[in-house]
């Protein structure tokens, strides 16, 4: 259960996308995907605007890990149990959309793809996964494909693109997803990041924006040193 | 979610890879230095007895048309945790059940070759089976002394000793702990033996694991 605005929602799964970004694909030197990418992260990963983001000391202390990066995305959050949805029924299933910063464990997350582990313990520690800070609903949204995305660390901007230029748009992605695994109310599909991608470190305050959605506000903390 | 007698909510299942030495050799992996960890998402999970549903869009495809069988030892969680060590690990278990992680094969080998995730080809509907019942903690001494078995049409296909895991549960639990919390009914699903191998529309598969029981299912195609 977590609270983003005024509402309440109870996902199952976080699945997130890759690579959706042409200037991303480039700065990670993936190739650029055939079909959708997908890892999950897990719900112990959630936190709201406002609260902090704890970077572990685990990866702060240890050089072979300590890079952890900030990557603002559009998330969209799943209204109804769906299967099998065919892209031109995917703005039936979806509740709204939200602002969500993926937050990433870079030199783990490399160093796992090198030796061609999986990517999950990069991509899920404690309060890796920021949302919000309001859903607006598809209504408030007409079109979830022309909006400014952009990314500021300590106000200088890192991040700036548009939604316009997702590789994978929401209808291919939901219709990709749902033939794959069924989706539950309050699920969250997060829909990759654009080019820009860089570190954070504690005492930074990061915020992550998205045209029409608002403003996701967290202050990067070292574990330990928690209010 | 029942399990046997037990109603469980669980928010993720944490699964290693290559924890029998055997199994890591028979795909040519390296032996870990430390547990290599994945998650299958409460989508995929169904109970003895359900039916394992091959998913059409792997059946049909030359690339991707091998589906596995994995028979495991899982742990379920009783309670909230995170940074636990290894002496205070049995303190957070709930109790002990067999979990079959069905595995699309092709499509896992794919993505692994090409660097991407191991996520779509664990996660398909029905892919991870988990019964027939929670067996306390109390009730198994050694969890480390158990036969492990499974069965397709009565034939043995794995057959093991859950003393041959590389990492031992104190070990395992403390590891994950170390990245996330882990929350009240999470399921661990500790590693595969070797003899893992495809499985088709109208098999039966029993897996069992001494002092917990057995689990049979039956593979059907999608609709």
């Amino acid at each position: 259960m977590i609270k983003i605005g005024d509402i309440t929602i109870n996902p199952t799964k976080i699945v997130c996308l890759g690579t959706n970004y042409m200037d991303h694909v480039e700065e990670t030197g993936l190739e650029v995907p055939e079909e959708p990418l997908l890892f999950p992260k897990t719900l112990n990963c959630l936190i709201t605007n406002n609260q902090p983001i704890i970077y572990p000391k685990y990866l702060y202390s240890n050089r072979k890990y300590n890079r952890v990066d900030y990557e603002v995305e559009l998330a969209f959050i799943i209204k109804d149990r769906c299967k099998n949805v065919s892209s031109d029924k995917v703005y039936d299933h979806i509740l709204g959309y939200t602002v969500f910063n993926d937050i990433t464990a870079r030199k783990m997350q490399t160093k796992d793809i090198v030796s061609q582990k999986p990517w999950f313990r990069s991509k899920s520690f404690d309060t890796f996964g920021p949302i919000g800070p309001v859903i607006k609903n598809t209504d408030e949204i007409r079109d979830p494909h022309s909006l400014d995305i952009e990314l500021k660390v300590n106000g200088e901007i890192k991040q700036a693109s548009n939604t316009k230029y997702l590789l994978f748009k929401i209808p291919e992605t939901l219709e990709y997803i749902t033939k794959l695994f069924t989706m539950e109310p309050g699920d969250i599909i997060a829909t990759g990041t654009p080019g820009g991608i860089g570190p954070v470190n504690p005492g930074d305050i990061i915020e992550a924006t998205i045209e029409n959605i608002g403003i996701l506000t967290n202050e990067v903390i070292l574990e330990g040193e928690e209010k | 979610m029942k399990i046997g007698n037990t109603d469980i909510n669980p928010t993720k299942i944490v699964c290693i890879g290559r924890n029998y030495i055997e199994h890591a050799k028979e795909f040519d992996t390296p032996i870990p230095s430390e547990p290599v960890f994945f998650v299958k998402t409460i989508n995929s999970l169904i109970a003895n007895g359900k039916s394992i549903i091959y998913p059409r869009i792997l059946y049909e495809n030359e690339e991707f048309n091998r589906v596995d069988h994995e028979v495991e030892l899982a742990l379920i969680l009783s309670k909230k945790c995170k940074k636990i060590s290894a002496e205070d690990a049995f303190d957070y278990i709930l109790g002990y059940s067999i979990f079959l992680d069905i595995t699309a094969r092709k499509m896992q080998i794919y993505d692994r070759n090409k660097n991407l995730p191991w996520y779509r080809s664990k996660n398909f509907d029905t892919f991870s089976v988990i019964g027939p019942q929670i067996v306390p903690l109390k009730e198994i001494e050694d969890p480390h002394n158990l036969n492990i078995e499974l069965q397709i049409n009565g034939n043995v296909k794995q057959s093991s000793n859950t003393k041959y895991m590389i990492f031992k549960i104190p070990r395992l639990m403390e590891y994950i702990s170390s990245f996330l919390t882990l929350e009240k009914d999470d399921i661990i699903a500790t590693g595969t033996p070797s003899g893992v191998g495809p499985i088709q529309p109208g098999d039966i598969i029993d897996a069992s694991i001494e002092k917990i029981g057995k689990i049979r299912n039956e593979v059907i195609l999608e609709d």
